[in-house]
């Protein structure tokens, strides 16, 4: 009994960096900020309590917060697909047994490690304006300047290029899940004529389509909260045409300081990212397929 | 296991009371002191102040000074967060819009009287019209700064514009869109969205006084609003000023955009403290005073401090932090030092060392004095609110984008200025 005692303790102990960790710097902003979105905080003095008027504004008068709704939903459907399947065709080529695969495999990568850091962003900025090095190259083709970021109409999909090129994480994941496809299921396939693309479509993306779901959910969860690259790149403009939900409340919270608002922003924003991920998840029983199931 | 658990408590108590120790020791006054400086600036601001701080210290062994400097992006952030933590520094330099939206959420500030500092040193109005809220002097003015026009007179007289031209609202189109008739690529004006707004506040102020008064009330009558866009088109339709799908990028960095930098660009509205760092490498430039309408009933012209020094009201060492402030702001030594890299000092004694070494360059001190021979009334709190400043902004963007036409720009502004000014 008393041996049983002393693991209980010591298991406690090991995880208590983490359990403080998470009671201090997560679950107390977590309940703060949750009780500040009812209330006008301003970080500097006394907050009120306003019951639900921060809800009601948001949603009866805020025109920038529809704006910046429908910024990021057009975000997240760009970049989330197109990025996973760019990861998915890219990861299926290193898979191959070719000369140097790993060499490959390491450049592919190398973007995800720059992560969303702020110099790529930089990096994209002085690529894609005016006088960038794409307008420049595409100059010699006799193609006139393209305003990529100047333009409302195309500075969110060039900002959301960042995004669909740092593929590197998901196709990481991808090669490790056509790594554990058992070589047999080929070998069948092909014994029954299966050609490329029938193979691909019935066994590669079936047993893939666990890592498929763990992607697409991950990604749509950072998607939703991006702000790194709209902030450098373009600073949410021209006409707020990528003023990403993430900026938004940046701005309300540190720049016009109305943290009580930006809290409120916080929690919708908390629970459209719950919605969407119950509904991939609920969804995924009719498409994904796990092999050692049944 | 128990055991490790009782080291483990015993050391976090441990922790906690050197924690408690070391906040009393810092309590108290007589011993060494140590305070914490925070500003933005270059590296030319850094290496000046870090010098004037080394020159107190040597004089002043028991106090210990740390700079926490950087650039001007996310300053402001980073100031209030520590405010509101509990963790700002010291001292603060603060930009002047920041000190009214400060000080009206609480005592942030410590207020500085004439038993601390000798304030004979500085232009009574100055302190009051600009360092004061609700009859309380907050802080000190580094410097005078004042908006400037400044031109590339090679670069006009290339495009047959006389150099010495004395701007009007007028002559600003008929000659400067000499430039753009002749190069398709460059412009009079090198005006970003943010500084097309500045330009939209001048000619409001001229017209109206204001674009939002001190009574938190829209100045300005849509008749008006709708004049004033309606020049502002002319500068988009005639080539004075770039379109903004090439200019928005550089929002509050005009000075980053290639046609700037490749001197494809004229003119530009500026702050005398910015102007060097904005004209960057290009040469010829010379500054000029702003055109004003006959009649104008306020130059827009603005004056203001530089920055301001205050000291925060949670230093555990107010005494001594007003004490250096003082020995900054008016010691030989120490003004010798910091030079002109917060503007020309407002200080008598500031200008005067500094001319005698002859340390103000010329082209500053005519900036400076034109600027001030000019200068309008000083804007209200509310026009210089950052959601004010914002909404403003979302309707030049859009009326510089062409989704709005003079007038319909005029309403909309209005509009939403009464409803921002509302919520506040």
């Amino acid at each position: 009994m008393k041996i049983k005692k002393n693991y209980s303790y010591s298991g406690y102990l090991y995880i208590l960096p983490w359990i403080l960790g998470f009671l201090l710097l997560q679950l107390v902003p977590l309940v703060n900020s949750f009780w500040y979105s009812f209330t006008n905080f301003q970080l500097l003095g006394k907050a009120q309590f306003l019951g639900l008027d921060n809800y009601k504004k948001i949603f009866l008068s805020d025109a920038v917060f529809r704006q910046s709704l429908k910024v990021t939903f057009y975000y997240v459907l760009i970049a989330v697909p197109l990025k996973i399947a760019f990861a998915l065709v890219i990861a299926i080529i290193l898979n191959q047994n070719i000369k140097g695969i790993n060499l490959f495999r390491t450049l592919y990568y190398i973007p995800s490690i720059l992560g969303g850091s702020v110099a790529i962003s930089v990096l994209w900025k002085y690529l894609f304006m005016n006088q960038g090095v794409v307008n420049n190259i595409i100059g010699r083709f006799g193609i006139g300047a393209i305003d990529w970021l100047g333009d409302p109409r195309l500075a969110l999909g060039t900002v959301s290029l960042v995004t669909i090129w740092q593929f590197g994480s998901s196709m990481l994941l991808f090669l490790a899940g056509l790594k554990q496809i058992p070589v047999s299921l080929y070998e069948a396939a092909k014994i029954d004529g299966a050609g490329r693309m029938r193979t691909f479509w019935s066994i590669t993306l079936p047993e893939l389509s666990p890592i498929v779901l763990f992607n697409l959910i991950m990604q749509m969860i950072n998607a939703f909260q991006d702000f790194t690259s709209a902030f450098i790149i373009t600073q949410g403009g021209p006409l707020k045409s990528t003023y990403l939900y993430g900026l938004m409340l940046y701005d309300q919270g540190f720049k016009f300081f109305k943290m009580g608002y930006s809290s409120a922003l916080s929690w919708i924003l908390f629970a459209i990212i719950l919605f969407f991920s119950s509904l991939t998840f609920g969804s995924s029983q009719s498409w994904v397929h796990y092999g050692d199931a049944k | 296991m128990k055991k490790l658990l009782t080291v483990l408590l015993v050391a976090l108590l441990l922790t906690g009371s050197l924690f408690a120790a070391g906040s009393k020791e810092s309590g108290a006054q007589a011993g060494p002191v140590t305070l914490r400086v925070s500003w933005w600036g270059g590296d030319a601001r850094h290496n000046a102040t870090l010098k004037a701080m080394e020159a107190y210290t040597a004089q002043n062994p028991n106090v210990k000074l740390e700079g926490e400097y950087g650039g001007w992006d996310g300053y402001y952030q980073k100031i209030v967060t520590q405010i509101a933590g509990g963790t700002a520094p010291d001292i603060i330099q603060i930009d002047q819009p920041w000190l009214a939206e400060l000080a009206s959420k609480g005592d942030v500030f410590a207020v500085i009287d004439n038993t601390m500092v000798d304030l004979s040193q500085f232009d009574a109005k100055f302190l009051e019209d600009y360092c004061t809220y609700n009859g309380k002097l907050m802080g000190l003015p580094t410097g005078t700064n004042v908006n400037t026009f400044i031109v590339d007179t090679k670069l006009l007289s290339d495009f047959g514009i006389d150099p010495n031209t004395v701007w009007t609202w007028e002559n600003m189109i008929s000659e400067g869109r000499k430039i753009n008739q002749k190069d398709k690529s460059a412009y009079f004006s090198g005006a970003t969205p943010d500084i097309m707004r500045f330009w939209f506040e001048v000619y409001i102020a001229q017209l109206a006084g204001a674009v939002v008064d001190n009574n938190k009330k829209v100045a300005f009558t849509e008749a008006q609003g709708t004049e004033a866009f309606t020049y502002l088109k002319r500068w988009f339709d005639e080539g004075i000023v770039a379109p903004f799908s090439q200019t928005s990028l550089f929002y509050q960095k005009f000075q980053e955009n290639p046609t700037w930098i490749n001197g494809k660009m004229a003119t530009s509205w500026d702050w005398v403290s910015s102007m060097d760092k904005d004209i960057g490498a290009r040469k010829n430039f010379e500054t000029r005073q702003y055109p004003v309408m006959a009649n104008a009933v306020n130059t827009g012209v603005l004056m203001r401090p530089s920055q301001i020094f205050v000291v925060n009201n949670n230093s555990k060492n107010k005494a001594e932090a007003i004490k250096l402030l003082n020995y900054l702001f008016t010691d030989p030594v120490a003004i010798e030092k910091l030079g002109t890299e917060r503007g020309i000092p407002s200080t008598v004694i500031g200008r005067s060392v500094l001319a005698e070494k002859g340390m103000i360059s010329q082209m500053a001190e005519k900036a400076t004095n034109e600027g001030i021979a000019q200068a309008g009334d000083p804007q209200s709190v509310y026009q210089m609110n950052s959601e004010v400043i914002q909404t403003m902004q979302d309707v030049i963007d859009e009326f510089g984008f062409g989704k709005l036409t003079p007038a319909q720009a005029s309403a909309k502004m209005i509009k939403s200025l009464e409803a921002t000014l509302a919520s506040l």
